[in-house]
């Protein structure tokens, strides 16, 4: 069973869920209308993994784009006026250039996988915490802790309490 | 330090934001059904026919000849380069600094960006002529057994064009994920199906926020130096030839604050419009046209600096073939175009030192036009005075564009103008909880 409880006030919503994190609770996801960088510290969320896609990303792509270069060059002889065959100034702006194709699409398919998106299928939410609710989920609850859950939102202050809420 | 307002008729409440910029998507008047019909019409007879009649006739059709191998296509592609930049490069510049004034007007900003980008990409397959080998310039295995010459500036800019459209498209989209998902709760029937899809089923959760917060930092940190390397390697198509004029020195840093400069202009008259045509006065206020202007002012003023030093260099030099180009630049047929030029970038953005120029949104908007048409025309007098006047008198020539090429400048404007046109109707035109972050926090210590 999902728990839903609509907050009018952020603070309140984060202290619901540092208090449900606080009763053991798991699966408890806090949704709002803005980034809240309170929740990220109630919530326990440290540096993002995305950082690490983005740089293998970066490593990779220039590694790859210098790669291509020399290959390109010396399957492709063209002397040129006796300069060198592997000319490493234009090759580095190349580089560059991959350096930064990938890493902005392996930050993109980093924020894919960390943040679990798309994900069309059904979960708890509520539409109001896209326009000025907090809303605190806790995810397949069963039995007592479904009533701990619902007093502790109740206590921090919530607007109302669903036990089935919207599905998206 | 006093801290300027951000709203001119009041903050708006955190409701209020969603629908006002939702309703600037899903209501549509037949003004703008008529607008759109014009510009499309438009963008086919100027652009689309003349372009169809060149490639069955052939490049004959423009005006490029001999001596003056590149044409009006060229000055345009670099003119839209440089409307791209300020885009995503000031939005990613002010996301790093925490500017709060940046988050009603980047959304917009970007997508100029993006379409401009689209446009100057089209110029370059209407200027090689046979489109139909384009692909030959990417790195990719065909029959032919072709391969690019990654040592040819050309080939520098296509890697950082492609680079620089995916790193637009990746940022403007992903920063507009948690406003498609405020218009899919908003919308019902086909919309919603379409915006469930847009926003990969999110819910603004605090881990999706936190992982969109690190990912959009990222994306800032990589678009700032691409967007210079951009411009600068579109410099060195020019400045990598021995052609008088064009080998210069200073051309990567010319490029690139002249791009930045007209980006900006375009800024203000993409967010005149927003604020007349889709009612964003709410958010797009003294403040934003204050600090684009005075950015404005700073950025003539390196533009102008460095056209002083790049006629100083040429005179400097001592060499007969830069002073005879100089003459022919300063003094020749297009002579009239320098000057206005340097009348519309140089001497008329001085008029924003006056604030009530600058606060002024219908005096901003000429003063941005002026500014662009100087744009515009500096990017045609680039090409069009420097290679008719190389080394040698027997290869001087001169260059006028053809009516195809006219035609296709015009339909270029209208291009970008239905691009923009279903933008805003697809994507929120002002960032919805970007502006949100700027407002009062809904907390229970605020409560009176």
């Amino acid at each position: 069973m999902d728990i839903i409880g609509t907050f009018q006030y952020e603070d309140d919503a984060i202290s619901a869920a540092e208090d449900l994190r606080a009763a053991g609770i798991k699966n408890v996801s806090l949704m709002s209308p803005i980034p809240m960088h309170a929740a990220e510290k109630a919530l326990g969320l440290g540096k993002s993994n995305v950082r690490k896609f983005t740089l293998i990303g970066a490593i990779l792509g220039g590694l790859g784009g210098f790669a291509m270069c020399v290959a390109t060059a010396l399957v492709f002889i063209m002397p040129t006026g006796g300069r060198a065959v592997v000319a490493l100034p234009p090759y580095l702006l190349i580089t560059y250039e991959t350096t930064i194709l990938i890493g902005v699409l392996s930050t993109l398919a980093g924020f894919f996988l960390v943040a679990k998106l798309p994900a069309w299928k059904n979960r708890p939410y509520r539409a109001e915490a896209n326009v000025n609710r907090f809303v605190v989920a806790v995810e397949n609850s069963s039995g007592n802790e479904t009533k701990e859950a619902e007093q502790i939102i109740q206590q921090a202050g919530a607007l109302a309490i669903e036990q089935i809420g919207d599905i998206l | 330090m006093v801290m300027k307002k951000l709203f001119d008729h009041g903050e708006p409440s955190y409701e209020q934001v969603n629908q006002d910029v939702i309703k600037s998507l899903i209501e549509t008047g037949p003004k703008y059904w008529m607008l759109l019909a014009t510009t499309i019409g438009i963008t086919v007879v100027c652009f689309i026919i003349p372009w169809m009649y060149q490639i069955q006739t052939g490049i004959g059709v423009a005006g490029m000849n001999r001596n003056s191998v590149w044409g009006t296509y060229l000055s345009n592609f670099i003119f839209w380069i440089g409307l791209s930049h300020s885009g995503t490069l000031l939005s990613a510049v002010l996301h790093i600094t925490q500017s709060d004034w940046r988050k009603s007007i980047y959304r917009s900003a970007e997508a100029m960006t993006l379409f401009s980008l689209m446009v100057a990409a089209t110029f370059v397959m209407v200027h090689v002529g046979r489109l139909w080998f384009v692909h030959w310039s990417f790195p990719i295995p065909n029959p032919m057994g072709l391969w690019p010459n990654f040592r040819s500036p050309l080939m520098f800019d296509v890697m950082a064009i492609t680079t620089y459209l995916t790193a637009s498209t990746v940022f403007i989209y992903m920063g507009s994920v948690p406003d498609f998902a405020a218009v899919r709760d908003y919308s019902s029937g086909l919309r919603r199906k379409i915006y469930t899809v847009l926003s990969f089923g999110w819910r603004g959760t605090a881990k999706e926020w936190h992982t969109l917060g690190w990912a959009y930092t990222f994306f800032a940190v990589l678009v700032i130096p691409l967007a210079v390397s951009v411009h600068s390697i579109v410099s060195w198509d020019f400045a990598l030839s021995t052609v008088p004029g064009l080998h210069q020195t200073i051309f990567a840093p010319y490029f690139v604050c002249g791009a930045i400069y007209s980006g900006t202009a375009g800024i203000v008259t993409v967010m005149y419009c927003l604020r007349r045509f889709l009612g964003f006065e709410r958010y797009i206020g003294k403040i934003h046209v204050d600090y684009l202007g005075k950015l404005l002012i700073a950025l003539s003023l390196i533009w102008t600096y460095i056209n002083i030093m790049e006629l100083f260099t040429g005179w400097y030099s001592g060499s007969s073939a830069e002073i005879e180009f100089l003459k022919f630049r300063l003094f020749g047929f297009y002579a009239p175009m320098y000057w206005e030029m340097i009348l519309f970038c140089a001497f008329v953005p001085l008029l924003m030192l006056f604030k009530s120029v600058r606060l002024n949104w219908n005096r901003m908007l000429v003063i941005s036009i002026l500014i662009n048409i100087g744009m515009l025309t500096e990017r045609f007098i680039i090409v069009s005075t420097a290679l008719p006047r190389k080394f040698l008198p027997d290869s001087y020539g001169f260059y006028f564009p053809s009516p195809a090429e006219i035609s296709i400048t015009v339909g270029s404007f209208a291009m970008f103008a239905t691009l923009f046109l279903i933008f805003i109707k697809v994507f929120p035109a002002v960032s919805i909880y970007e502006v949100k972050e700027t407002l009062n926090p809904l907390r229970r210590a605020k409560k009176t």
